[in-house]
């Protein structure tokens, strides 16, 4: 298949696709856990302002990140000052996530976020995958995934009008 | 604040969050899990305490004084991040997105349903359960799509 030539790299063995399996019911926990995440995040926002709910979150996830990683030992991998400039942007652009976390869940309600949250981020990441944009392995976007695709628009439609 | 104007913003929050998944995937194969949530996570704090001195008005309440559980909410982003650095490069960036959706929107409406962590209730509709179903069936095509194209 020319989708195998385009992927070239990528092999498939039966032990990473039973990795894969495994892996995502703990995606999709993840995903739960931003939910109550943005749960919190609302009525914390209004109570303390935006800035300060999500400087809560940076600021606890970097103390028990630190604490984490002093405790487990030296890391493997080049310094992060060796590595390209663009690949550290990505703390810029959680605050953007988590501040408008705060400020759209108290008008709009979790589901509705989480939705207009999702058509950003599938469009993107077809995309990202499509392209191999930022270094991430080359997808080309087939018949299914459109699909898929259509399938979640029809989702956003339905939730927003229910 | 204008609700179509919010709901643009919280679009454009998706997109810069699957750009951010992209990029912490990509890092997180250099340097380590640990590493790349870390930075991210410092990066943030940082960004969001300059944002704060300079732009963040006086707060009647500070985060000291509300109940201590409504600060734990970093936890699950510490999770939800090193899942995500652990994953992608393994499941892809497409279906790593449409599994946290799944699980974000269930919870989502759990939470609007029963109005959990002092959210106002939204009840559940036929019309929210069927577009579940439709999230469910469009992260199979994603997960077929992968492991075909894997082949």
């Amino acid at each position: 298949m020319q989708a195998s030539l385009i992927e070239g790299a990528a092999q498939s063995t039966p032990k990473k696709n039973a990795l894969r399996l495994l892996l995502l019911p703990l995606v999709i926990l993840a995903g739960m856990g931003l939910s109550v995440e943005a749960g919190l995040l609302g009525p914390l926002g209004v109570q303390v302002g935006h800035l300060w709910a999500t400087l809560s979150i940076f600021g606890v996830g970097t103390a028990i990140l630190f604490l984490l990683l002093l405790f487990s030992g030296p890391q493997k991998g080049p310094a992060l000052t060796d590595l390209p400039r663009w690949q550290l942007i990505g703390g810029f652009l959680g605050p953007m996530y988590v501040v408008v976390l705060t400020l759209a869940t108290p008008h709009i309600g979790i589901a509705m976020t989480m939705i207009a949250i999702l058509s950003g981020q599938v469009g993107k990441s077809v995309l990202i995958d499509h392209f191999g944009w930022f270094g991430t392995a080359r997808k080309r976007v087939n018949g299914e995934r459109w699909i898929a695709l259509a399938l979640i628009v029809a989702a956003l439609v339905l939730i927003a009008r229910g | 604040m204008n609700l179509i104007l919010l709901l643009v913003l919280v679009i454009a929050a998706g997109a810069v969050l699957s750009v951010q998944a992209a990029i912490n995937g990509r890092l997180g194969q250099a340097v380590g899990v640990l590493r790349s949530s870390l930075l991210t996570f410092a990066v943030g704090a940082i960004t969001t305490a300059l944002l704060i001195f300079f732009f963040e008005p006086a707060q009647a309440v500070s985060l000291l004084e509300v109940p201590k559980w409504q600060l734990t909410g970093a936890l699950f982003g510490v999770v939800y991040m090193m899942v995500m650095v652990g994953a992608v490069p393994i499941v892809g960036t497409a279906v790593a997105t449409v599994a946290v959706i799944v699980g974000q929107l269930g919870m989502g409406m759990l939470i609007d349903n029963f109005g959990w962590l002092g959210n106002p209730a939204i009840e559940l509709s036929g019309s929210r359960i069927v577009a579940m179903l439709c999230l469910a069936l469009a992260l199979v095509f994603m997960y077929r799509s992968n492991t075909r194209q894997a082949d």
